[in-house]
């Protein structure tokens, strides 16, 4: 690790890691992009292909490191006919061309599914986290253990920061969202619960079994032969039916989350989960006659990802604080993807997320090929990060969101760049209006999302 | 002449001032810069005049204006209107072509090839062909014509004018000028719903039209508008069986979902769908270096159609043979996308970032994929064994070697459109799988976008479709 990436890393635990100015930061961070650019160009193939084909040989302005930031999408450019093939060997070679660290050749003849190929890479260092999705690709994004540990630290820290809630392990920890089994998720659960759970009670976990890889694979593959042509009726029908059973059991998993928080509505609960979990769950509490007045006041909550298409009332996040008594000030919020490996919380007073140290900001134009000029203080555009902190993949992403980030300080006193409440994505924002004779078979399949 | 960026619309787009589009209303001309757009594809500006969604329905109380125009007379017309698309001459299609420029991906040299070949959709034959081969007895357009059945029993038959909504498809600006010919074919009561890419061509078409003749019963059945698809506020009102009997569309996703959930009894949808269309070659096609040479220019012929904007431009080419052969007829191929053409320019849009993405990793990989040429839009080649699960656009050839055609049949689905075979005696023995499987049409090698007149679209004969089957019984 250079010494610019070493300073700034070494910020994480500093108690005013959120007050420094960007101008402050700017030469150290693109020192330190420089660094990783140098000690990685040899390591991950296709930075070093990026890097050649932009001239680049070192970073000394914002503008040099565009050019070698990845777009999200890179980290699902191999073909899906691998994955539904199960050509483990070939998707490990791709995913050498994304990996800081060779992975070395592992036995994959008696590898049943992709859980077993996460798994085998797993025991070996590489850690795999795929996006869930539904209807496209998976992205799969590799991390070393160092940085599973990172996020961990990181999430744990940036809670504290953003809730005010001290990890003095006092309370009782309730999961309420159906979880998918990736271990970078799972960890940073495990770290939340070490730093702030009660270690007399364990926690509560939605009785649902965990999503796994393989089973949203399923879906992928099933998508794809019925666009082939292949999948017989009786293979759409089992798939729906599974698909039914797994509704009832999250539902009737609801009505046991609703019963075992009343049941612990005096003590202090920290309430993680997503809102459409959340919410439907409040509801099924408000139905059984209680609400904010029952629950302890200085309960605190934590939600991950947006609303991954779930149809819920506008007022939805009011109706989970009010029926669990979530302060004003308690309402944590963090902006990050799993594309990164540190997180941005936001702050009570500016309801801004703040953008630590480690994280170099940046807005692109839509295209993302072009720093964004930059007019008065606040930049508006496509949202790029540099996360100094990833050590198994490259750090430069361009995301799929649209963002305003203002250099100047916020409301809450901070002084660190920080990214207005009100991040939308560019898929969102133009919708489809486009009519026209060519197009693909995908236009074919129903259902399956 | 090679494509510019002056061509490609470049300096149009930066303009900060929108573009005004006119509306048509059953024969008359809507202007008024009321209400602010942004077209899809290249996110320019435009503004239309407000719809008065009244004047867009005739109510079911009156009869069609063309129910009693001949035929032969609205053939005429419209062979007469077709005569005054000369660009040169023109100048609604003039001013319109200005404007698309600026709003679609087509480059300026390729829509003028296009406005100059768009009197073919309103030759005297193709519209007499259309009317031969959709109707058993086209005297059923002109009147009430007797049929009696095994028993004796009479009875007369007439089809009967529709009412439609046309939702125009964007990739190809003269492609409204064949809808506005078979709604008049029909004579229907015609809405056209314009597309973002191109809010203009149809009402350059219309005003035409008018210029013949401003009172005419074609003109008087035809509107054009634009409003952005999906909007319930228009969409929701005005899709209902009382009002249409027949949305024609164009396309899939979102376009189509937002007509579906307005179907139901009495209003009904045609479909053009999406289309993917693709090559299948023979070893005979890589028999000598001058075989090479003849179907590499074939092939190129129908992938870069529209720069591969349109349903019938190939993606993937199945080829079977000798690898050595098969790799210099890639290398050619690659140098024949990149040549100036009628409807393809030497060079087209450079691919879309995520496409980028997947090809870049190919040649990361570096093995099983060979590339010839780049994602800079002049023609991209990339062989290998099984298809890429990407959308091979912008001038992209995906060639696919198998070990024989017959194992790339299975490649062909319910989205397959056109398959330019070489050599061509191989139609015939696999035509009927490639029906099977779901494909529409088997052409010969760099024929995909001729064709012989009056023949069915998207399997079916859409103007038999269109009208309403009125039936008067003496049983």
């Amino acid at each position: 690790m250079g010494a610019a990436v070493e300073k700034l890393t070494g910020l994480a635990q500093a108690a005013d890691r959120f007050a420094i100015g960007h101008a402050d930061l700017r030469e150290a961070q693109i020192d330190a992009m420089n660094e990783c650019l140098q000690e990685r160009r040899e390591r991950i193939k296709l930075l070093d292909h990026r890097a050649k084909e932009a001239s680049l040989r070192e970073i000394r302005t914002l503008e040099d490191v565009v050019p070698v930031l990845f777009p999200h999408t890179a980290y699902k450019s191999y073909p899906e006919s691998w994955l539904i093939g199960q050509k483990w060997d070939r998707l490990g070679k791709w995913l050498g061309t994304v990996s800081a660290y060779p992975i070395a050749p592992i036995d994959t003849s008696d590898i049943r599914d992709i859980d077993d190929w996460i798994a085998r890479l797993e025991a070996v260092g590489h850690f795999v986290a795929c996006s869930s999705g539904t209807t496209g690709k998976s992205a799969m994004l590799i991390a070393s253990a160092r940085d599973i540990e990172w996020s961990c630290s990181d999430n744990v820290a940036a809670f504290s920061w953003g809730s005010g809630v001290e990890a003095k392990q006092d309370y009782r920890m309730f999961g309420l969202a159906p979880v998918a089994h990736v271990t970078k998720n799972q960890a940073i659960g495990n770290a939340h619960t070490a730093a702030f759970g009660d270690p007399r009670v364990e926690k509560f976990h939605l009785p649902v079994p965990p999503i796994t890889v393989g089973q949203l694979t399923k879906m992928v593959v099933l998508r794809k032969a019925i666009a082939e042509g292949t999948a017989r009726p009786a293979d759409i029908a089992a798939f729906e039916a599974t698909s039914k059973e797994r509704q009832e059991t999250l539902e009737k998993s609801y009505i046991l989350g609703a019963e075992a928080l009343v049941a612990a509505r005096e003590h202090k609960l920290f309430i993680s989960g997503m809102w459409n979990a959340l919410y439907q769950i409040a509801v099924l509490v408000r139905g059984m006659g209680y609400s904010g007045k029952d629950f302890h006041p200085e309960n605190c909550i934590y939600v991950g990802g947006g609303l991954k298409r779930a149809q819920l009332p506008p007022d939805y996040q009011q109706v989970v604080h009010e029926t669990f008594n979530i302060p004003a000030h308690r309402n944590f919020q963090i902006y990050s993807m799993q594309e990164l490996g540190s997180t941005m919380p936001r702050c009570q007073k500016g309801r801004r997320y703040h953008v630590p140290p480690w994280i170099v900001p940046l807005i692109l134009n839509k295209n993302g090929d072009a720093l964004e000029p930059k007019r008065g203080s606040e930049v508006e555009g496509r949202a790029a990060f540099f996360d100094l902190s990833l050590d198994g993949r490259w750090g430069g992403v361009i995301t799929g969101d649209k963002i305003s980030l203002d250099f100047a300080p916020c409301a809450c006193g901070n002084a660190s760049p920080s990214v207005r409440d009100d991040i939308v994505r560019y898929a969102d924002l133009e919708g489809d209006d486009k009519i026209g004779c060519a197009g693909t078979v995908d236009a074919y399949v129903r259902g399956l999302s | 002449m090679s494509a510019t960026a002056m061509e490609l619309g470049a300096t149009e787009r930066r303009s900060p001032h929108p573009i005004r589009v006119d509306h048509f209303v059953r024969g008359r001309l809507v202007t008024g810069e009321v209400i602010r757009h942004r077209s899809r594809d290249l996110g320019v500006d435009f503004t239309t005049p407000e719809i008065d969604l009244d004047a867009l329905v005739t109510p079911r109380s009156e009869l069609p204006p063309l129910l009693d125009v001949k035929t032969s007379e609205i053939i005429d017309f419209l062979v007469e209107c077709g005569e005054r698309m000369q660009l040169e001459k023109n100048p609604h299609l003039q001013q319109a072509l200005e404007r698309i420029v600026a709003t679609n991906p087509l480059p300026r040299r390729v829509v003028e090839n296009l406005f100059r070949d768009a009197g073919r959709f309103l030759s005297r034959d193709s519209l007499g062909c259309s009317i031969e081969t959709n109707f058993a007895n086209p005297a059923a357009l002109d009147g009430w014509v007797e049929r009696t059945d095994f028993h004796g029993q009479h009875g007369a038959l007439r089809a009967f004018p529709p009412r439609m909504i046309h939702m125009l498809a964007g990739n190809s600006p003269t492609g409204c000028i064949a809808s506005i010919a078979q709604g008049a074919l029909v004579k229907a009561i015609n809405v056209f719903k314009m597309p973002s890419s191109d809010p203009f061509t149809c009402v350059a078409m219309l005003r035409t039209m008018a210029d013949v003749d401003p009172d005419h019963p074609v003109v008087r059945s035809m509107s054009a508008v634009y409003w952005r698809g999906g909007d319930e506020r228009i969409e929701r009102t005005l899709y209902r069986p009382q009002y249409f009997d027949k949305i024609v569309a164009w396309g899939g996703g979102d376009a189509i979902d937002n007509v579906i959930q307005y179907l139901g009894p009495g209003i009904q949808l045609v479909s053009f769908d999406p289309k993917t269309s693709i090559s299948m070659i023979g070893p005979e096609g890589f028999a000598s270096d001058a075989v090479i040479a003849e179907i590499a220019e074939a092939a190129a012929t129908d992938v870069t159609v529209f720069n591969q904007e349109a349903c019938l431009a190939s993606r993937f080419l199945f080829v079977e043979g000798d690898r050595e052969g098969i790799e210099k007829f890639c290398a050619r191929l690659q140098e024949r996308l990149g040549v100036d053409r009628e409807t393809a320019s030497e060079v087209a849009h450079p691919l879309p970032a995520e496409t980028r993405e997947q090809i870049e990793m190919l040649q990361l990989m570096d093995d099983e994929a060979r590339i010839w040429g780049q994602c800079d839009g002049r023609g991209l080649v990339i062989l290998t064994p099984s298809p890429v699960d990407f959308h091979p656009s912008h001038k992209t050839a995906n060639v696919v070697h198998v070990d024989s055609l017959d194992d790339a049949v299975r490649y062909v689905n319910v989205a397959t459109q056109t398959i330019g075979i070489y050599p061509a005696a191989r139609k015939a023995e696999m035509r009927d799988r490639l029906a099977s499987a779901g494909a529409q049409r088997v052409v010969r090698l760099g024929s995909a976008a001729k064709h012989v007149m009056g023949g069915p679209h998207d399997a079916m004969f859409p103007l038999q479709r269109f009208v309403h089957w009125m039936s008067d019984e003496d049983a």
